[in-house]
């Protein structure tokens, strides 16, 4: 039974990941109806960011302090990261068909792809593995580190948080809003251009925290990872409902369950075709994805 | 006038006998080597090599009481150079050839040495170098296919595992490895309790490695690289799975400890020696030797392994007290094991190296090597 419980804790942990950067994805998406599939690289970006600004700027010193100033820095510069993406690959093409922006996006993608391969070169980097604790929790044969701990919860607090942001403010309100009617929104007082860069903001923030654990919890980084990790979040935003952000935290945590249980109890072989098995599924049986009926409004 | 002819003549013939008599007096071995191109770097090792032994033997008078000449042809690690090398080589007159570093090279000219009646020894490790089964041939390194024979006995016989677990990723090599150490376990009568497959550099092997912790295992066995293999050593201790871990060839670069950080620690990984490792007398002689003369270490193990081709070699005109190649390529194949740099030299009909010279190393708590087992 201990094998069990253990991947379900492998899954969470991973299915977090997976939904902090799927929230990126949906976001974006619920906006302006765009695949942002440069996502996946920013949060790429972040860990190497994240990895340069712990070094050079904090000295490379681990304390409570560094560690959330590493966080708070990293987070900083990938938002303004993603606004300035969203301003040169995608505000030029508003108005062109929505195919151009998708080849803008995956074009964008491979710039910052091999941005960082350019900077930090080709092969694996290192993230600093004295960050936090190395505390390991054995609970009747189930292994839970400090680290696993410190991405579900910090996960679920930014999770709960972006939630209650979207439903109880004003700029939440805001941009709700006008993901149901953008022309209705300006016509109402709205600053779109503003609240798209906010949902870039908050999206690519988020995805650096997913970067920065990914870094943290398996230490070797390379500069191509930003794909995988963006498809599997793609697929999560897909399941759960695209444009759904309830959905995105949904479709994140049962990905990684799913891959987990996938891998333990029938074959790792077989993990990607069973996942992508399961997304046909859903794009078949339920196109809105698993929540994407449920919420009218689609954010 | 007519004297002077005579003076002329005789000094001419002299000459012409002494050149010739020193020709008979003279053992002439060949160097094919890649020592410009891509590989120059190596082919220049294997050519210094030769030239640091044969001097050395030059000093000690000699073989069967001749110098040693050395003859070096650079094959630029091209077939077609290679192939140009073989004449030459056949042309002046060599017994035996030291090289190519690269297989497409010795392969290139095998078939000209063989034609010829002239000795090759080489370190290339594709499988296809024995499989004419020429006479002239002798691979100094093991094939690809001999890792699996060594990782299997060593984890069946010398570590007596019970439940061996084997992972391996998609690509070619590691599944060739994979597979042949799973197809090795099995003829020793070995126990495989799991065969699975990873995704290279997805990074998250928590649940595979959690499907092998409920199996129990003794042990975990890796034929993929080195970044996704420090990453599963991680996360098996992490996963507190108590089973040792031997990582294949690909595994031995500075990264797997990096990646597995303090976790590396007590993973084994199996690997031809590097030169700096290898266990041997006679071995820290030749390396303290060649760092004296040439100021640098040998670049690889690949020099090493061509050294111990001359060696034997010159161990066998030695032992026959001929230089007939046909008699030196029959006490080759039958020769109790030689000594060599890089572990015991013989044999086989085809040319194929007997034994190995794999070594396991023991990852220690500084995340340096230490040599467990020849």
């Amino acid at each position: 039974m201990d094998i069990f419980f253990q991947q379900i804790i492998n899954g969470l942990t991973i299915g977090s990941l997976y939904a902090l950067i799927a929230l990126g994805y949906t976001m974006v998406y619920g906006i302006l109806k765009l695949i942002n599939f440069a996502h996946g690289d920013l949060v790429a970006l972040s860990a190497f960011v994240g990895m340069t600004v712990f070094a050079k700027i904090l000295g490379g010193e681990a304390s409570l302090f560094s560690v959330i100033a590493l966080f708070l820095i990293t987070m900083a510069v990938i938002a303004v990261a993603g606004v300035a993406l969203d301003k040169s690959a995608y505000k030029p093409l508003r108005n062109a068909p929505r195919l151009s922006a998708v080849v803008s996006a995956l074009g964008a993608g491979l710039v910052i792809q091999n941005g960082i391969m350019l900077t930090w070169g080709p092969n694996v980097n290192f993230f600093p593995g004295n960050l936090v604790p190395n505390i390991v929790w054995n609970i009747g044969g189930t292994v839970v580190t400090f680290i696993q701990m410190l991405i579900l919860v910090l996960s679920l607090i930014l999770m709960i948080a972006l939630y209650l942001f979207i439903n109880r403010t004003k700029m939440g309100t805001a941009i709700r809003a006008s993901a149901i009617d953008k022309d209705a929104s300006r016509l109402m007082g709205i600053n779109v251009d503003r609240v798209i860069s906010l949902v870039f903001i908050i999206g690519s923030a988020l995805g650096a925290v997913g970067g920065i654990f990914i870094g943290m919890y398996y230490r070797g980084i390379t500069f191509e990872m930003g794909w995988q990790y963006g498809l599997y979040a793609f697929v999560a935003a897909i399941m759960g409902g695209i444009g759904n952000i309830p959905g995105a935290m949904l479709g994140g945590i049962l990905l990684g369950l799913f891959n987990a249980l996938i891998a333990g109890y029938v074959s790792s072989t077989w993990t990607d075709a069973f996942t992508f098995l399961l997304l046909i599924l859903i794009i078949i049986f339920r196109p809105t994805g698993i929540l994407g009926e449920k919420v009218a409004e689609k954010v | 006038m007519r004297k002077l002819f005579t003076t002329l003549a005789v000094l001419f013939a002299a000459t012409f006998f002494v050149s010739n008599s020193y020709a008979e007096d003279v053992i002439k071995i060949g160097v094919q080597a890649p020592i410009t191109g891509s590989y120059a770097n190596e082919g220049q090792g294997i050519d210094k090599a030769v030239r640091l032994l044969v001097e050395q033997k030059n000093a000690e008078g000699g073989l069967l009481g001749k110098k040693i000449k050395v003859y070096t042809c650079d094959d630029e690690g091209t077939a077609q150079a290679a192939a140009i090398c073989g004449r030459e080589l056949v042309n002046k007159g060599v017994i035996a050839v030291i090289g190519s570093y690269t297989s497409t090279c010795a392969q290139a000219a095998q078939e000209i040495y063989y034609k010829a009646g002239v000795l090759q020894t080489s370190d290339g490790t594709a499988d296809a170098l024995t499989k004419n089964s020429y006479w002239t041939f002798f691979r100094n390194s093991n094939p690809n296919s001999a890792e699996a024979v060594y990782t299997s006995d060593w984890m069946i016989n010398k570590k007596k595992y019970d439940r061996i677990a084997v992972i391996t990723d998609y690509s070619t090599f590691a599944q060739g490895l994979g597979n042949a150490v799973v197809e090795e376990v099995k003829k020793l009568g070995g126990n495989i309790i799991y065969t699975g497959k990873i995704k290279a550099n997805s990074q998250n092997y928590t649940p595979i490695l959690t499907k092998i912790k409920s199996m129990n295992p003794d042990v975990i066995y890796f034929s993929g690289y080195y970044s996704d293999g420090g990453l599963l050593r991680a996360q098996q201790k992490q996963l507190g799975i108590e089973a040792d871990f031997i990582g294949g060839d690909a595994n031995d670069n500075p990264d797997f400890v990096k990646l597995a950080g303090s976790a590396a620690e007590g993973a084994y990984i199996i690997n031809v020696p590097t030169p700096e490792l290898l266990p041997y007398d006679v071995a820290k002689e030749f390396l303290a030797d060649y760092k004296e003369k040439y100021n640098e270490m040998p670049p690889s193990i690949w020099t090493v392994l061509n050294a111990d081709g001359l060696r034997a070699i010159m161990h066998a005109i030695e032992e026959t007290k001929s230089t007939d190649t046909k008699t030196i390529a029959n006490y080759l194949v039958e020769m109790e094991p030689y000594p060599g740099l890089s572990g015991p030299l013989a044999w086989d009909e085809d040319g194929e190296r007997v034994g190995s010279s794999y070594l396991t190393y023991r990852i220690n708590e500084n995340g340096n090597y230490d040599v467990v087992s020849k």
